[in-house]
């Protein structure tokens, strides 16, 4: 398995190529780039600009695992204003696009958003209709499209049984799950969902969950790996069984309030313990 | 087998009266269908929410573009925004003694293609709407009431689509209401029924709305008298 960690991660005083540096010398192998989370990667980021994102990664030796967007919140795919869903979709094309020239296989979209005013059945058939030419052009150019499970953040597709079905009605090889570890709290178990969708996962965010906490202002219910309530050996002895040797990538919500720089040592390192299954 | 001279006579001349009905010379009284018009891609939402329910329930129908509709009973005209293409097909099923089902789909459509909609309604159909109204922003502070209350031919609360065209003052019965705001209504038009629906029902439809497919399956067979 590799490691690595996302360039929204990446303290705002180093900069894109600082932060390269940072990551390379924390330990990790690659970087996961947001689009239209960090000033270097845009909607309106060229082409030429964004291969010239890609020869900076490697010149760190660094290699992009994938390209993720926090772009759907806004614009999800489940809006029920045409203009929003088309955007929507250009955020997802743009993804694919952009992961083709970095280099990179798989991409993350959080799939729908369910609200007071959008009611999940509406949410749930679009999502699936949207993803299946989705799907196809994304298989067309060699990516894969990792739906998210953001569970209580999308209050969609909650259980992974559920999550199954819906990956079944969008009928896709190149539509499978990002699996988040942290996203769970309450309502499951991450090492059950590694199980239940073994080869459907694109790839693996982490970070570890206080699971009784729940949102509470500006305090997060995330934390460092090992902090939490994730049960780690059973994750990790999931990801065996099913034979998971992809991308493991941090996903920190909680960010160091001083040498934030440490957080990135930190974390590569329980990192590191969790590949090796010394927990 | 027993059967009396009187069973077996009845049958006889049953039999004999269906192969009739075939026969050239003699008329043949085929319902007309349900036809639902396509008019453009933005309407594919809506338009699966009619023709999967039409299909499942089993109703003869033709999905068809405007320029190919045939006498038809019911002429649904999904998510329509600009009316042009289809409005022959509408006045001809309306002189011919059909119900027309125009949803608007302008509700969400930019300033520029509203104000067109609001002018062929107007000019050509003299159906007359306001601005589209966001309903959850207007009942923020109320308690929020996200139906559309349908009063005609069936009472119905069926789940609002986000934003609606309210209808003016005008001719015509309105069949329902959402937050007390006008949005559908039903008019004479010569031999015809025309049914305006400021708030769509298509979508409702396609994301399996069980009072919103009862309703149109409950209307439909009125619509065809």
């Amino acid at each position: 398995m590799k490691k690595s960690i996302g360039d929204n991660m990446i303290p705002k005083e180093f900069g894109f190529e600082r932060g390269l540096e940072l990551v390379k010398k924390a330990g990790f192998d690659g970087i996961e780039l947001w689009l239209g989370d960090v000033p270097w990667f845009q909607m309106a980021t060229s082409d030429t600009e964004v291969r010239e994102l890609r020869r900076k990664i490697e010149n760190a030796g660094l290699v992009v695992s994938n390209v993720s967007t926090g772009l759907h919140w806004e614009s999800p795919l489940s809006a029920r204003d045409p203009k929003v869903r088309t955007q929507a979709v250009r955020i997802v094309e743009r993804q694919i696009e952009t992961a083709v020239l970095l280099g990179t296989d798989a991409i993350l979209v959080v799939a729908g958003l369910v609200t007071e005013e959008v009611p999940y059945n509406e949410v749930y058939q679009r999502c699936v209709e949207t993803l299946r030419p989705l799907g196809e052009k994304a298989g067309r150019a060699g990516v894969r499209i990792g739906c998210e499970n953001c569970n209580a953040e999308h209050r969609f597709l909650i259980s992974p049984r559920e999550f199954w079905q819906f990956l079944n009605d969008v009928n896709s090889n190149a539509v499978g799950i990002h699996l988040d570890v942290g996203n769970i709290h309450d309502t499951g178990f991450a090492e059950q969902w590694i199980e239940i969708h073994g080869p459907r996962i694109t790839r693996i965010h982490l970070k570890d969950v206080m699971k009784k906490r729940g949102r509470c202002g500006d305090q997060s219910v995330y934390t460092n790996l090992f902090l939490g309530d994730n049960n780690w050996p059973a994750i990790r002895a999931a990801m065996t069984k099913v034979g998971y040797d992809g991308w493991l990538i941090a996903e920190m919500e909680a960010r160091y309030r001083y040498a934030r720089d440490q957080q990135f040592y930190d974390t590569a390192q329980a990192m590191d313990r969790l590949i090796s299954g010394r927990l | 087998m027993h059967m009396t001279r009187r069973t077996f006579l009845g049958y006889a001349v049953g039999a004999v009266t269906t192969g009739l009905r075939g026969l050239p010379g003699t008329r043949v009284d085929m319902p007309r269908p349900v036809v639902v018009l396509h008019l453009s891609q933005h309407a594919c939402e809506s338009v699966a929410g009619y023709t999967g329910t039409l299909a499942k329930s089993g109703t003869r129908f033709l999905h068809v573009e405007p320029a190919l509709v045939p006498r038809c009973s019911v002429l649904i005209v999904p998510a329509a925004i600009h009316i042009g293409p289809a409005l022959r097909a509408i006045v001809t099923c309306l002189a011919d003694g059909a119900t027309v089902i125009l949803e608007s789909g302008a509700a969400f459509a930019d300033e520029a293609d509203f104000r067109a909609h609001r002018a062929e309604l107007r000019d050509c159909l003299q159906v007359h709407v306001d601005a589209p109204v966001r309903l959850w922003t207007a009942s923020s502070g109320r308690q929020r009431l996200p139906y559309v209350d349908y009063t005609w031919p069936h009472s119905a609360k069926i789940r609002d689509f986000s934003r609606a065209l309210p209808l003016a003052r005008q001719p015509g019965e309105i069949i329902a209401r959402v937050n007390g705001l006008p949005v559908c209504l039903k008019r004479r038009v010569g031999r015809g029924t025309l049914i305006f629906l400021g708030s769509p029902l298509g979508p409702a439809l396609w994301a399996g709305d069980a009072e919103a497919r009862q309703w149109l399956l409950v209307s439909l067979p009125l619509f065809r008298q």
